[in-house]
């Protein structure tokens, strides 16, 4: 296949050059045009012609003005005493901050299982038909979406103040397995893994369900009709194919998540900005320091994107259609605009 | 009906009623059915062929009447007078026998065509996965498509998919086929192909049930023409008798507009 299609594209070189070496009656004009004498107005001559895209001057004049600016801002960042980029120099790789990253990491990994965990079993609570368990995950998803984050990060902190102790034991009895201090429990970290994945569980949860209601009737009629359990047609066959749909947004969510962890600061969380806050406060190096701050999200942000354009392709499977069609493009645009302006008029 | 009245009763319709909220779809089918008989179901638009055929394998619940396949109610248990819906995984162990094929072909595109016939047997009928494999590429080659085992359906043509999903159900040994306008979907120069396919699985001896717009089928390989019109059956017999010789005036009324 590849190898004729290279033929294929040689031959019509070869035609696009034939005008000028073997055909002595059109000459080149300066815009690239073949223009014809007036008499000779032959089949022949028509079916030479070659076709010139629109030129665009003012993509140019605009891409010029924009790198002068961008070049600008550059010159005025670096050269700023104020940004001190010897401080932040200090501190990028200073242990205060390695250790900030690394609660955040674990912070962000921690409430997308509880939230993707969460999500799966709200969606599947609204789509089921149990009116009791759909109103409510629609109560849970009121409460958690309705409420800042913010406020819910502080209610878990400080939920030592509502129930003072945590015991598992039967009701209305003394009978108990265990019973704990609230505060011993709800460290921050805990508070905000709360805080975080209940709320990201709330969001996903619509993610996720849009992705399962994308996947048409019958594939579920399909699946039934070869036996499988409506279970085991929910998990193999809708939920990966609905995959495709959720995981852009749900990267999406990672990323948001990544940087909702610095809220955390409010309740001492350790993290990336708990850290930096720390440093700030006591060297008063704050722009520097939240550019540390900046670069390593960035940094961290960047690489989360690379598993998901990974998952992107493994859940894209049998859908190619697209990456040949993309394929295909590319390989039109890599050809000359001549030898494209004769296959139009081959046409 | 035509078919071997020796034969043993495959589906058994009685005073089958279905109804969508207030749009009543089958309002009282009776249909018998026997081992190694074609039945063509042939009506206008709405006139419930698809959803009598959906109701077979319980993929819609009846309101009234009853449905045996096999001597066994589809869906339900019978306790007296009242028949009592199955839970899921019961009605899923009685859809094995019964194939299906659709309009619109619903493979499981994220799957490869070997995966898709290999999912019915590994996951339900617990083949063990070498075993599933040799039998599944045995029934690719049937169909004619051996070559296409590693490719996913969306890159297949709409006669091939069709013919990936008749393989697909059979894979799972089914007793019965049901077929939904299997060709209604296909460009008219992919029609052929999966009518031979049917064919020959009519010639081996399969029970059938075909809803379908292709009248040289019905009256070449059908052993029964079953015409609906209104949730109701109103003209059954011979494909040949019932195409050329309508008793009917809404069945002439259909045909003359359809031949």
């Amino acid at each position: 296949m590849e190898t004729e299609e290279h033929v294929k594209l040689d031959r019509l070189d070869a035609d696009v050059a034939r005008p000028t070496s073997i055909d002595p009656t059109p000459s080149r004009s300066e815009g690239g045009f073949v223009t014809h004498q007036p008499t000779i107005d032959s089949g022949a001559a028509q079916s030479d012609m070659v076709v010139r895209p629109l030129r665009h001057p003012w993509r140019l004049a605009s891409a010029v003005l924009v790198v002068i600016l961008f070049v600008l801002l550059a010159v005025s960042l670096a050269t700023n005493h104020n940004m001190n980029w010897g401080t932040v120099g200090d501190y990028l790789f200073s242990g205060t901050v390695m250790s900030g990253i690394v609660v955040t990491l674990y912070l962000t990994v921690l409430s997308m299982v509880v939230g993707i965990v969460g999500a799966v079993v709200v969606a599947l609570m609204r789509l089921s038909e149990n009116r009791v368990l759909s109103s409510v995950a629609n109560l849970f998803l009121a409460f958690f979406r309705g409420t800042p984050v913010l406020v819910q990060l502080i209610f878990w902190g400080y939920l030592g103040f509502l129930y003072s102790r945590l015991t598992l034991g039967v009701p209305f009895t003394d009978m108990h397995l265990f019973s704990v201090d609230t505060n011993k429990v709800m460290t921050p970290i805990v508070a905000a893994t709360l805080a975080l994945g209940l709320n990201e569980a709330a969001y996903s949860s619509e993610i996720i369900r849009g992705g399962i209601l994308s996947i048409s009737r019958g594939q579920t009629d399909a699946a039934y009709s070869l036996g499988l359990t409506p279970r085991t047609t929910m998990f193999r066959i809708i939920l990966p194919q609905a995959m495709r749909v959720i995981i852009p947004p749900m990267g999406n969510e990672v990323i948001t998540m990544l940087k909702l962890t610095s809220l955390v600061t409010i309740i001492g969380g350790g993290d990336l900005m708990t850290n930096i806050q720390h440093v700030y406060a006591e060297n008063f190096q704050v722009i520097p320091l939240l550019t540390v701050a900046a670069i390593w999200y960035i940094v961290l942000v960047t690489v989360l994107s690379v598993p998901q354009a990974w998952l992107e392709r493994r859940y894209g499977r049998g859908h190619g259609d697209r990456t040949v069609a993309r394929r295909g493009t590319l390989r039109l645009d890599r050809l000359r605009p001549r030898a494209r302006g004769a296959m139009e008029v081959a046409r | 009906m035509t078919a071997d009245a020796r034969r043993e009763v495959v589906v058994r319709a009685v005073n089958v009623h279905k109804a969508f909220g207030h749009a009543e779809v089958l309002r009282g089918v009776d249909v018998e059915i026997r081992r190694g008989e074609v039945c063509c179901l042939l009506g206008p638009s709405g006139s419930g062929k698809t959803t009598f055929l959906r109701c077979i394998n319980h993929l819609e619940k009846i309101n009234r009447g009853s449905l045996m396949v096999k001597d066994e109610y589809i869906g339900y248990r019978r306790r007296g007078q009242h028949l009592m819906e199955l839970p899921q995984r019961k009605i899923a162990r009685q859809r094995r026998g019964i194939g299906m094929v659709f309009q619109h072909f619903n493979l499981f595109p994220h799957m490869t065509v070997l995966e898709n016939l290999m999912e019915g047997p590994v996951r339900v009928a617990g083949v063990p996965k070498l075993a599933a494999r040799t039998r599944s590429l045995a029934l690719l080659e049937r169909v004619g498509l051996a070559e296409k085992a590693k490719s996913y359906p969306n890159e297949l043509s709409g006669g091939q998919q069709q013919r990936v999903a008749i393989a697909r159900a059979l894979a799972m040994e089914p007793h019965l086929m049901l077929f939904d306008e299997p060709t209604s979907a296909l460009d008219p120069e992919l029609v052929g192909e999966v009518l031979d396919v049917m064919r020959g699985l009519a010639r081996d001896g399969m029970t059938m049930i075909v809803v379908t717009h292709e009248m040289g089928f019905a009256r070449e390989v059908g052993d029964t023409l079953v015409f609906m019109d209104g949730g109701r059956i109103v003209e059954a017999g011979h494909p040949r008798e019932v195409l050329s010789n309508p008793r009917e005036t809404r069945t002439q009324a259909f045909l003359s507009k359809v031949l």
